[in-house]
C-alpha cells in the first residue's frame, strides 16, 4: 500500500477514535462555534442580499415594469402614444403596456402644502403592470374613468403627528377627504381622496395617482403622449428578449429593462454591499481560524506527550499532524451541518415574520451557492488553522515532547 | 548487532555544560538480555534513548547492523523505530483514546497491513501476555501492571530485532514487576529477543545476561552474568 494512503488512514483512524473518546464538551463547543460562525457568514449577506431583492423587487413592480419605454433623447414626452401602445401590446411577450404622464402640482390639505408630481394613468392597464392596485390600505383603486378622485401613497398621506413621518406630507389624509392640488398649467382641482396605498416602495408610496380621464380634463384635450410606458412582461419572458423585439420593431424611443434602469448606480449599490459581505466573511472566517486554532492548540499541548510518544514508537510526524486536521476536518463537517439547521430554521422563521424595515418586509436570501462557497472556505479555512498547531507540535524532539 | 564508539551527549540547559554520557563504546549482541544499571544520574536513560534513536549524540557514532546511524534522516530513523525497534516505558505510555487492541495494532496499521492483518496480530500477542479478556477496554481502566503488559505487546507485536525498556517497572509492585521480567524472560529465551532494559534494582540483576554498569557517564564495568 501506498505510503501516503497508509498515513491518511492511521491518521484517520487516530482522529476519529480520538473525537469520539475525547471530551464531548469541547467537541459540542467547537461545534456550535463553528456551526454559529458558519450562520454568521451567510446571514448577514443573506439580509442584505434581501434588501436588494426587495430593491430590484419594488423597482419593477411599482416603477419601471419589466421594461420601460421614455422619450427620445432631448424629447420630454413620447408623442403618438396610441400607436406605440397598440405596437407594443402586439409585442411578443408583452403581458401589457401601461402609460404614465407625470404632471407638476402642489397638493394642499388642511394647512400643509406638498409639492410633487401627479401621475395620471389609465387602471385598467395599470393593474396588469403594476401592483399598487393590491397595496391600498385604506379606500379604493382608481376605476376606468374616474374623475374627481384621486389616489395617494402612503408617505404622501403622512401622519396627524408629522413627527411620525419620515418625510414632508400632507399630515393625516385619510380615504374620503378632499385635497387640492394646483397644476402646473395654472388649474386648481379639489380631488376626492378614493384611497390611499402602502407598497413599502420608498419612492412609490411618494406618488398620487390620477386617470387619464382626469388629466385630459385638467389638459382640456385628447392626451396622445405619455412621459413613460411601463411594460409588463409575459411570465418566464426575458426582458432583455422583449427588448430586443420591441427595438426590432422600429420603435424609437428609449427602451430600457429594469436591469439597464438600475444602471451603474445600482451597480455601486451591490458593489457597496459585496464589500461589506466579503468584510463580514473574513471577520467570520478570522473568528474560525482564532476558535480553531486555539482549540487544537490546546488539545495538542495537552496531547504532547502523547505525540512524543507516539513518535518514539514509529508513528511518522504527518501522520500526527493529519490525524489533528482530520479532526478539525470531521469538526467543521459537524459545524456546517449544525449551521445549516441553523440557517433553514432561521430561513422557515423569517418566510413567516420578515424583518420589518422602512422600505419593505426583508426576507434574508442564499442560495446553494452560496452556501457551498461559504462551506468551502469554512472548510478550508479550518483545515488550515488545525494543521498549524499540530504541525508545530509534531516536529517537536521526541524527548522534548515526551517530557510533556 | 548496535556496536557504539566513543559516544558523548552533552546537555546545554543553561550555560553550564551537563555531560551525560563521556565516550561509551560497547556492543549489544544479538539475544542479549542486557541490563543497563547505575546510580541516579549515571547516564543509563540517555544511553537508552541514543541506542532507540530518540535522541541524538552529541559525538561518536553508533552502528546497527554495521550501518552508521547518522546517515539516516529523520524518515529513516522514525521507520526503523517502527520496523526494528520496541519500546517500554516505565509509565507504560500508552494511547489513553485507544482501546487495548487498537493500542497494539497501531504500529502494525502503521505498516499497512489490512485491517484484518493487524487485529489477528494484536489478538495473538495480547493472548501471549495474557490479556485476551480486556481487548476493548481503555488504558485508564487497567491496572498497572496490565497497562505494561498492552505496552508490552506492542513494543513485540511487529517482531522487533531489539526491544528497549527504561524501568518497565518503575511503577508497578513486586508481584506486577515479576510478571514482567518473567515476560521478558520468556521472550528472551524462547524467541532470542534482544532486550536493552535499564533498572536499578538490584533483584533484576538475576534476569539479565549481561549486566553494563554505568557512573558519570561513562562504563563502570561490563559484566557477562551467563555463568551465573
Amino acid at each position: 500500500m501506498n505510503e501516503t494512503v497508509i498515513r491518511l488512514k492511521l491518521s484517520f483512524f487516530l482522529g476519529l477514535r480520538s473525537l469520539r473518546r475525547g471530551s464531548i464538551g469541547s467537541l459540542v463547543m467547537t461545534v456550535v462555534i463553528i456551526g454559529m460562525v458558519f450562520t454568521n457568514m451567510i446571514f448577514l449577506p443573506s439580509v442584505i442580499t434581501g434588501a436588494i431583492n426587495l430593491f430590484v423587487e419594488q423597482t419593477i413592480e411599482y416603477q419601471s415594469g419589466d421594461v420601460l419605454i421614455q422619450p427620445k433623447e432631448d424629447v420630454e414626452v413620447i408623442s403618438d402614444l396610441e400607436d406605440l401602445l397598440a405596437r407594443v401590446n402586439r409585442a411578443p411577450g408583452v403581458l401589457r403596456a401601461a402609460p404614465h404622464n407625470n404632471i407638476g402640482g402642489v397638493m394642499k390639505f388642511k394647512g400643509s402644502r406638498l409639492a410633487g408630481s401627479v401621475i395620471a394613468i389609465r387602471p385598467r392597464d395599470e393593474v396588469l403592470v403594476t401592483g399598487v392596485s393590491g397595496k391600498i390600505r385604506d379606500g379604493e383603486y382608481l376605476g376606468e374613468g374616474d374623475t374627481g378622485v384621486i389616489i395617494i401613497g402612503n408617505y404622501v398621506a403622512g401622519h396627524k403627528d408629522k413627527s411620525e413621518d419620515l418625510m414632508p406630507s400632507l399630515g393625516g389624509v385619510r380615504a374620503g377627504d378632499s385635497i387640492d392640488v394646483e397644476f402646473t398649467n395654472g388649474v386648481v382641482r379639489t380631488y376626492r381622496v378614493k384611497g390611499v396605498f402602502e407598497t413599502k416602495s420608498y419612492m412609490a408610496d411618494q406618488s398620487v395617482f390620477i386617470t387619464w380621464e382626469e388629466l385630459e380634463s385638467i389638459r382640456g384635450q385628447k392626451v396622445d403622449e405619455a412621459t413613460e410606458v411601463l411594460v409588463r412582461t409575459v411570465p418566464g419572458e426575458d426582458a432583455e428578449e422583449v427588448k430586443l423585439s420591441l427595438t426590432g420593431m422600429g420603435i424609437q424611443e428609449q427602451i430600457k429593462t429594469w436591469h439597464d434602469l438600475l444602471g451603474k448606480a445600482f451597480a455601486q449599490v451591490v458593489q457597496s454591499y459585496g464589500v461589506i459581505n466579503s468584510i463580514s466573511t473574513i471577520v467570520s472566517i478570522v473568528i474560525a481560524i482564532v476558535v480553531i486554532f486555539i482549540v487544537i492548540m490546546i488539545k495538542t499541548l495537552n496531547n504532547r506527550r502523547q505525540i512524543g510518544i507516539l513518535k518514539a514508537i514509529g508513528i511518522h510526524r504527518t501522520t500526527i499532524t493529519y490525524s489533528y486536521v482530520f479532526q478539525v476536518i470531521l469538526l467543521a463537517i459537524m459545524g456546517i451541518f449544525f449551521g445549516m439547521l441553523i440557517l433553514f430554521a432561521m430561513d422557515r422563521y423569517f418566510a413567516v415574520y420578515p424583518i420589518r424595515f422602512p422600505d419593505g418586509d426583508i426576507r434574508p436570501a442564499f442560495t446553494l451557492a452560496d452556501i457551498v462557497t461559504n462551506a468551502i472556505l469554512l472548510f478550508v479555512s479550518s483545515a488550515i488553522a488545525g494543521f498549524i498547531p499540530a504541525w508545530l507540535i509534531a516536529r517537536e524532539e521526541i524527548l522534548t515532547a515526551m517530557r510533556g | 548487532m548496535i556496536r557504539t564508539t566513543n559516544l558523548t551527549k552533552t546537555y546545554y540547559p543553561g550555560v553550564v555544560e551537563v555531560p551525560a554520557l563521556r565516550g561509551i563504546s560497547f556492543e549489544v549482541r544479538r539475544g542479549d538480555f542486557l541490563g543497563l544499571m547505575g546510580p541516579s544520574g549515571s547516564g543509563k536513560s540517555t544511553l537508552l534513548h541514543l541506542l532507540g534513536l530518540l535522541d541524538f549524540p552529541t559525538s561518536g557514532t553508533i552502528e546497527i547492523n554495521s550501518h552508521d546511524v547518522a546517515d539516516m534522516d529523520d524518515d529513516e530513523r522514525t521507520d526503523y523505530r517502527l520496523r526494528k525497534m520496541g519500546y517500554i516505558f516505565q509509565d507504560y505510555a500508552l494511547v489513553a483514546e485507544l482501546t487495548v487492541l487498537e493500542n497494539v495494532m497501531l504500529t502494525v496499521m502503521a505498516q499497512g497491513k489490512t485491517e484484518d492483518e493487524c487485529r489477528e496480530a494484536s489478538r495473538e500477542v495480547l493472548s501471549t501476555v495474557g490479556l485476551s479478556h480486556r481487548l476493548g477496554h481503555l488504558p485508564r481502566e487497567l491496572s498497572g501492571g496490565e497497562q505494561q503488559r498492552v505496552a508490552i505487546a506492542r513494543s513485540m507485536v511487529n517482531r522487533p530485532i531489539i526491544l528497549f525498556a527504561d524501568e518497565p517497572c518503575a511503577n508497578l509492585d513486586t508481584v506486577n514487576s515479576k510478571a514482567v521480567l518473567d515476560q521478558f524472560h520468556t521472550l528472551n529465551e524462547e524467541f532470542g529477543q534482544t532486550i536493552v532494559m535499564v533498572s536499578h534494582e538490584e533483584w533484576h540483576k538475576d534476569y539479565f545476561h549481561r549486566i553494563v554498569y554505568l557512573k558519570d557517564g561513562q562504563i563502570d564495568r561490563d559484566e557477562d552474568r551467563r555463568g551465573h
